[in-house]
């Protein structure tokens, strides 16, 4: 990516390569500093800003939590990977603070570039209670209920939608209304489950940033649980109109033992959108 | 370039930032330059998605009344910290630090509308209010 030294392109530049090097994918990791970072730049030195290292707590140490102590602070289970009774991997269960490692900055298209540049948070789909799609993740849990034929995803966010993957040997519906999620195959490989989807739309937003994409998106997941508490995917976008080279990024869940997914009802309330007023 | 910031937000990812708000940055709609402390009472508590917020009446120094609107966390995600929504009620002293949203307007309702980062309780406990200490905005002080 090529940047000019103007201040307002500095700003974003910024912000895009925050972007590219932790949004990414996942909004919701958004390193929050640098986020706030950047919009603080050029006032005076940070202002508002927490010092490294207080982000759990504060300048008094100690994590400031809620009225009746963190109750979401209960390790993942240890344990073997549990298995079906066809001897898969069973990737059940509530499965939470999911943590996105990233890869290599996308390498877009002028195309991919322009749309980025023209994205005005404010018009986000997310914001006005639209799905994020696939595979951007919102910080609350997501639930996996899996069946020898299909792997059913459940979001309490990203609308509190859901996912299916057919894992019954089908192969992709030939034509696809293209669609927020897309249509989702998966096979075993060994004890990898490989989600092979096709048929998205080209609405929803990769991150807060605007990354773009478009109907020809095809992404594969490779899911993996290596033990009981933990479950690991390695996904690979693919779409060369919009990005020159596959981006591939990670992510790890933890399972939560203590919780389960419930309502998230985003138009209920949502009366904060139309002061969104950018970045 | 501001390489700073890039190893920075490098760093925060590699050290496991906890998440931010879920549908809109905190950047998009808050100005960390304009913190505020209101100290008042609370008219209301809207438990909802996907954004909770809290109601103040808060007297100024000429004896106005004003009623502040604080966003926080979702039911879930507040719940998830501790929180239920009897936690804090109607006729409750309370003192709020957040901040304030960028366009300055108020809410359809008529309240002053911001961001809440603590809240210091009528038991003088002071608890978190955000989706997590380190959410997209200034970190809870």
């Amino acid at each position: 990516m090529h940047f000019e030294g103007r201040s307002a392109l500095r700003k974003y530049s910024i912000s895009l390569l925050v972007s590219a090097g932790a949004m990414l994918v996942v909004s919701h990791l958004v390193p929050a500093p640098a986020a706030a970072q950047s919009a603080n730049q050029g006032k005076s030195a940070a202002k508002g800003q927490p010092a490294k290292g207080e982000g759990k707590g504060g300048p008094g140490g100690g994590m400031l939590i809620g009225p009746n102590g963190d109750r979401e602070a209960v390790p993942p289970p240890t344990g073997p990977t549990p298995r079906t009774a066809n001897g898969k991997p069973d990737l059940t269960g509530v499965w939470f603070a999911p943590k996105t490692i990233r890869g290599e900055p996308p390498s877009m298209t002028p195309w991919a570039e322009a749309i980025l540049k023209s994205r005005n948070p404010k018009d986000d789909p997310e914001l006005h209670c639209l799905p994020a799609g696939v595979p951007r993740m919102t910080p609350y849990p997501y639930k996996f209920i899996q069946t020898p034929a299909v792997l059913v995803m459940l979001f309490e966010a990203n609308i509190h939608s859901y996912r299916q993957v057919f894992l019954d040997g089908r192969g992709h519906d030939p034509d696809p209304d293209p669609s927020w999620y897309g249509d989702s195959i998966g096979r075993w490989e060994g004890d990898s489950l490989l989600v092979d989807t096709i048929g998205f739309n080209d609405k929803f937003w990769f991150d807060f940033a605007g990354h773009p994409h478009t109907e020809d998106l095809h992404i594969t997941e490779r899911y993996r649980r290596p033990d009981l508490g933990h479950l690991e995917v390695q996904i690979t976008i693919v779409d060369p109109k919009a990005y020159t080279k596959p981006w591939v990024i990670n992510r790890v869940s933890n399972l939560s033992t203590n919780w389960e997914i419930h309502e998230y009802i985003c138009n209920e309330f949502n009366v904060d959108t139309e002061h969104v007023v950018g970045r | 370039m501001k390489t700073n910031l890039i190893v920075f937000a490098s760093l925060g990812l590699l050290i496991g930032v906890p998440p931010l708000l879920a549908h809109h940055s905190f950047a998009a709609e808050y100005d960390g330059n304009k913190p505020v402390t209101v100290k008042g009472t609370i008219t209301k508590v809207a438990w909802v998605n996907p954004h909770s917020y809290l109601y103040v009446s808060v007297k100024d120094e000429s004896g106005q009344t004003a009623v502040w609107a604080f966003e926080t966390s979702s039911p879930n995600a507040l719940e998830r910290r501790g929180w239920t929504r009897h936690a804090v009620k109607e006729g409750d002293q309370v003192t709020i630090e957040g901040y304030r949203a960028k366009d300055n307007a108020k809410l359809a309702d008529g309240s002053i509308h911001a961001n809440a980062r603590s809240i210091v309780m009528a038991d003088g406990r002071k608890v978190f209010a955000g989706s997590s200490a380190d959410d997209g905005g200034p970190a809870a002080k």
